[in-house]
């Protein structure tokens, strides 16, 4: 399957800041592909150097071989949907659709065509200044398909939408895919892209972290299961548990999550030791803690001080949920 | 080029800029032809209407210095984008920067011929209606079409790319309205105040050569002017200058 999109050794510095660093990855045709990392990790500025609005420092981002600037009339190939906020207030959302397809000789009929794939024929006539959050989500998407392009990139499209609006965008990005076109589709939460990914690259401080399919990452849940044991006798237990010796967490004030334990060993283990248990719970790891143990982890082995604090999102993860 | 210039006239009369210039204009090109017949008639001469060529041409010119208005479209044309972060699809659109820039040059020359064209029929209809009221003569005022009208809309197009130049060097539009208002209002003045010899150099003077309005009416300022060609030619040099400028350094910005 040939890639849509190619990004070699891309780079990008601010300053004294490497917002992007060595990066390269791959996106599919037909494939719906999640581009992850926490807020701040490069996501945005990585997706505005393939779309030829930001300088790229080092590398190449190409689309079939061609840089973006080279293309001709570039939203019939890529469509992009960057920002909510990006439309002058008085201009009606028609008008809006409709300098964009002058501008890249794309017919009239397309602008209703697309208005109605979102849902705004209603509020066609409308002036954008009055649009929701949502709305504006919607027509950012509007002016994306506008040119019927075989490529989609999306920077955190589920910003603003209700669950209903969330539900809505995963089937219509599924129907992208579903099309034969690539997509690509940003987001700092996976738990959001889940449903609706099959491959993803994460990035963390700049950098590649991993680039695989979703089913594989899922195999990595395993490696994070364990037991979680609530006990008014905490300090004996992580005592007990250190002459093992075990690996062991403390989640809360009498919480301890016992890593890669199985109930049958420490049921043995509580019970030898008469230990007082008030929960007993068999984790198992979700993506999303696979996600955070990448990124934090990457952080550790790679640590980068300019972009510090940005792991304070990601708290030790409360599994299970 | 066409497509992304008809893109960029609908972009633009979609936002209120067009509308509120036109509407300024109306409103200063209505006040001036009332101050031009109020004025006779208070100096109470033997006559109370403009007849002389002069007075002709003045009445038909009376809204030139609304270049100042086709300036500030053309400044709006660009900072409008940035103002509004509209840019940001502009760009995805037409990614090539110069492209971009050079789509507004032409598309505000072409609202710099309409808002010149908007003050010449104003001062035509209303100014020679208004005269033919008083016993003046609506065709010589007629007559004068040809010696106003062409220097009249080409300044007003120079105007209008100088404005595009400005505003591609200064995207801030709040800052490039005062960078262009205090040149024009107030520093070229005290520069030509001090130096005399500056005034054929400076835009405005540019501008006056361009038009040749004023050595045709014979009262403007008494300074050395280019030809009318040269002048043109110094104004466009200035416009398409700084919008140059103004597309390299937009090549070279991110657009976060």
């Amino acid at each position: 399957m040939p890639s849509a999109i190619e990004v070699r050794g891309l780079s990008k510095q601010f300053g004294p800041v490497r917002a992007v660093d060595d990066l390269t990855f791959e996106v599919a045709q037909g494939r719906v592909t999640g581009f992850l990392g926490p807020n701040g990790s490069g996501k945005t500025t990585t997706l505005r150097m393939l779309l030829g609005l930001v300088s790229v420092t080092g590398g190449s981002a190409t689309f079939g071989g061609r840089r973006y600037v080279e293309l001709d009339h570039p939203v019939r190939h890529v469509g992009a949907a960057l920002e909510a906020t990006s439309f002058h207030p008085t201009r009606r959302a028609e008008d809006h659709l409709r300098s964009v397809a002058l501008a890249s000789g794309i017919p009239r009929s397309r602008v209703a065509e697309t208005l109605e794939l979102v849902g705004l024929t209603e509020v066609a006539r409308r002036r954008v200044g009055k649009f929701s959050l949502g709305m504006r989500q919607r027509l950012q998407l509007a002016t994306a398909l506008l040119g019927d392009p075989e490529i989609l990139i999306l920077d955190e499209p589920a910003n603003g939408l209700d669950p209903q609006g969330i539900q809505w965008l995963r089937t219509f990005i599924r129907g992208q895919a579903a099309l034969g076109h690539a997509v690509l589709v940003s987001s700092h939460l996976l738990s959001e892209m889940e449903e609706t990914v099959d491959d993803v690259v994460i990035i963390s401080q700049g950098r590649l972290v991993l680039q695989t399919t979703l089913g594989e990452l899922a195999g990595r849940t395993g490696t994070t299961t364990g037991m979680r044991i609530r006990t008014p006798e905490v300090a004996r237990l992580t005592g007990l548990l250190d002459a093992v010796p075990a690996g062991w967490r403390q989640t809360g004030p009498d919480t301890v999550v016992v890593d890669g334990a199985s109930p049958e060993w420490f049921g043995m283990f509580a019970a030898q030791n008469q230990i007082v248990l008030h929960e007993l719970v068999q984790e198992k790891g979700s993506l999303e803690d696979v996600f955070l143990e990448l990124t934090q982890g990457f952080d550790a082995a790679h640590p980068m001080g300019a972009a510090g604090g940005q792991s304070a999102p990601f708290q030790m993860p409360e599994a299970g949920a | 080029m066409i497509a992304v210039v008809r893109s960029e006239l609908l972009k633009i009369r979609t936002t209120a800029v067009p509308w509120v210039l036109a509407g300024v204009a109306i409103v200063i090109e209505g006040l001036l032809i009332l101050t031009i017949f109020l004025g006779r008639e208070q100096r109470g001469s033997g006559y109370d209407v403009p007849h002389t060529t002069q007075q002709l041409r003045n009445l038909l010119g009376s809204g030139f210095q609304g270049y100042l208005l086709a300036l500030l479209l053309g400044v709006l044309v660009v900072t409008t984008e940035f103002r509004h972060k509209t840019v940001t699809t502009s760009f995805l659109v037409t990614p090539r920067r110069s492209r971009f820039v050079a789509g507004k040059l032409l598309s505000a020359a072409i609202l710099g011929v309409l808002l010149a064209v908007l003050m010449l029929v104003i001062a035509l209809v209303a100014g020679g209606l208004t005269l033919n009221a008083r016993g003046g003569s609506f065709s010589d005022l007629v007559r004068q079409i040809p010696a106003v009208v062409p220097g009249f809309i080409l300044v007003f197009v120079l105007f209008a790319i100088l404005g595009v130049g400005v505003g591609s060097i200064l995207t801030n539009q709040v800052a490039a309205i005062i960078v262009s208002l205090g040149w024009f209002v107030i520093l070229q003045g005290i520069l030509v105040a001090l130096v005399n010899s500056a005034y054929k150099w400076v835009p405005t003077g540019a501008a006056d050569a361009a038009s040749n309005l004023t050595r045709n009416t014979g009262n403007g300022p008494h300074f050395d002017l280019f030809n009318w060609w040269q002048g043109a030619l110094l104004m466009l040099g200035y416009g398409l200058g700084f919008a140059l400028i103004g597309s390299l350094l937009l090549s070279r910005r991110d657009i976060t």
